[in-house]
């Protein structure tokens, strides 16, 4: 059975007596390996169900083991005895260095995800660089950015070309040739 | 700068009315600004820093925390750095200044922040914040997790055995004791869709809360709110509209009576103390809600607590003395501070069996 060491290292705090670990480290170890939609109704972006792109969204996975959680110090006795409002989390992922500080919500849950989130297509793009999803959506953004201007530009062109023509040209109620 | 100072804290006196002290509070002339103590730019960076390094300076708890998000507040955010760069160097209007002013001087008062804002996030839920109802604590997030988890893996058991059934497993019925303000009623009914909820308390003010936050989430078609004290005995009638259910879950009160002076003056004095003092060896709403759960639950059901770190083989020891009730307890989970706090308890599927470890 595993002990909460790895999550209470983060703490610096002393090591967990021994009893400690029998109790389950809850649900975190579970969230990126298996990801009930039910449990996280909000993560539709990183779910199955996503269609269209196959690719754009085969992050690479973290693993809950790799990552270093910290959260307010001193958080005191906690749950009810304690009413600290910092809820910032910050994520370090141990293998590539790589740390997330997430303070976007108000709820330390929300921020736990989310934290994960973001760190998990940082990860991906430090290992996968190019192919990564983060440095694709990157890439596309540019590109389209790049074809806008591009329409735009050219359609500043065809007005200009359209302005001089009627200036040239005679009116239409004009007779019809000087020349005739 | 000038202000009222009130009176040393100490323990509020059950029965003291919360809301003549907040008036009298209010009624304190607002914090006014000497010339020369106006912040350089009025900019919600320098706002921040100098509503910090005030509170810093008068002792208030979690400064910069509290100013940021005060500041963020008014300007519609949730927290400070939720805003963008623009918005947090764009110019504050006077009228801004004014109402950041006017809540930074109750934070001065050590009223928590969630009060002073009037509201508080859980689970993705915006909820409404009224003293002296009791403000959600980020580790109670994690209990509605364990429910949502464990009636996640019932559906999944369903689909393999399709032995128990389908109606009651896809619109779980929960009954939430001492709801305070709704957050885990309601963040389970937002979460679960098919869900009801009858949510328990003894208190006006959180019955009228909850009541509230649902209406204002507009769940509140799928939840009975409940004003009843469990203390005071087994109310099938009211507290079981829909039959049995498949969850009792709580946060009920569990703070030992002989560490409840030590709280801080934010809970002391603002907090309902009912909804945090749970007598000696914090267990006496603890034993109701057990004793009461084998007439309010289905066989296949399953309670989860909120406890303190020292009630696990408290409630161990007190399960295994009361065998009538056929309880055991199944596991126990473990908050984001790596401390014993949550108690998941169930029917003994066999009288003699031991509490399996949950690894």
């Amino acid at each position: 059975m595993e002990t909460e060491d790895s999550f209470m290292n983060t703490l610096g705090s002393t090591s967990l007596p021994a009893s400690l670990g029998r109790f389950s480290r809850g649900l975190w170890g579970l969230w990126l390996w298996k990801k009930p939609v039910f449990l996280f109704p909000r993560m539709g972006a990183c779910g199955p169900q996503v269609t269209g792109k196959t690719d754009s969204h085969n992050l690479l996975p973290l693993n809950e083991r790799d990552l270093e959680e910290q959260f307010v110090k001193g958080h005191g006795p906690g749950g009810q005895a304690t009413n600290k409002t910092s809820n910032c989390v910050v994520l370090k992922h141990i293998p590539s260095g790589i740390v997330v500080k997430c303070h976007q919500t108000r709820s330390v849950d929300q921020n736990r995800k989310l934290a994960r989130e973001i760190l998990q297509g940082k990860v991906d793009l430090f290992y996968r660089g190019e192919d990564s999803h983060l440095h694709k959506v990157r890439k596309e953004a540019e590109k389209k950015k790049r074809e806008r201007k591009k329409k735009a530009k050219e359609t500043l062109e065809k007005k200009r070309l359209l302005k001089e023509l009627m200036l040239t040209e005679p009116s239409p109620k004009a007779p019809l040739s000087r020349d005739e | 700068m000038w202000l009222r100072f009130m009176k040393p804290w100490g323990l509020r006196p059950r029965g003291e009315k919360w809301k003549g002290r907040l008036q009298s509070l209010l009624a304190l002339q607002p914090l006014r600004l000497a010339s020369g103590c106006r912040p350089p730019s009025v900019t919600a960076r320098a706002l921040v820093n100098h509503w910090a390094q005030l509170f810093e300076e008068r002792g208030v708890p979690e400064a910069r925390e509290s100013s940021e998000y005060i500041v963020a507040h008014v300007l519609g955010a949730k927290t400070f750095q939720s805003l963008s760069a623009s918005q947090r160097c764009a110019p504050i209007t006077d009228l801004q200044q004014e109402q950041i002013g006017e809540l930074c001087t109750r934070r001065l008062q050590r009223m928590p922040v969630q009060y002073v804002i009037g509201e508080w996030d859980f689970q993705g839920l915006t909820l409404k914040m009224t003293p002296p109802v009791f403000i959600p604590r980020p580790e109670t997030e994690e209990l509605v997790n364990l429910v949502l988890h464990e009636q996640s893996q019932r559906c999944q058991e369903f689909r393999r055995k399709r032995t128990l059934a389908h109606q009651s497993h896809s619109c779980p019925l929960i009954l939430d004791v001492c709801c305070g303000s709704g957050a885990i009623a309601l963040s389970l009914l937002s979460k679960l869709t098919q869900s009801r909820v009858v949510a328990v308390d003894k208190g006006e003010e959180a019955v009228q809360l909850t009541r509230e936050n649902a209406q204002r989430l507009h769940l509140e078609d799928r939840i009975q709110i409940v004003r009843h004290d469990i203390t005071s005995g087994v109310n099938r009638e009211q507290l079981l509209p829909w039959g049995p259910v498949d969850f009792v879950v709580s946060n009920p009160p569990y703070i030992f009576h002989c560490d409840m002076a030590q709280l801080a003056p934010e809970i002391l004095s603002y907090e309902d103390t009912d909804s945090l003092d749970g007598g000696e060896n914090g267990m006496s709403v603890i034993r109701e809600i057990l004793s009461q759960a084998p007439m309010l639950l289905k066989d296949s059901g399953s309670i989860f607590l909120e406890v303190d770190p020292r009630h696990p083989e408290l409630v161990e020891k007190w399960l295994q003395s009361h065998p009538d009730l056929g309880l055991s307890l199944l596991a126990t989970h473990v908050d984001f501070c790596g401390k014993p706090r949550f108690l998941h308890i169930h029917k003994s599927r066999d009288p003699g069996s031991r509490r399996t470890q949950n690894v």
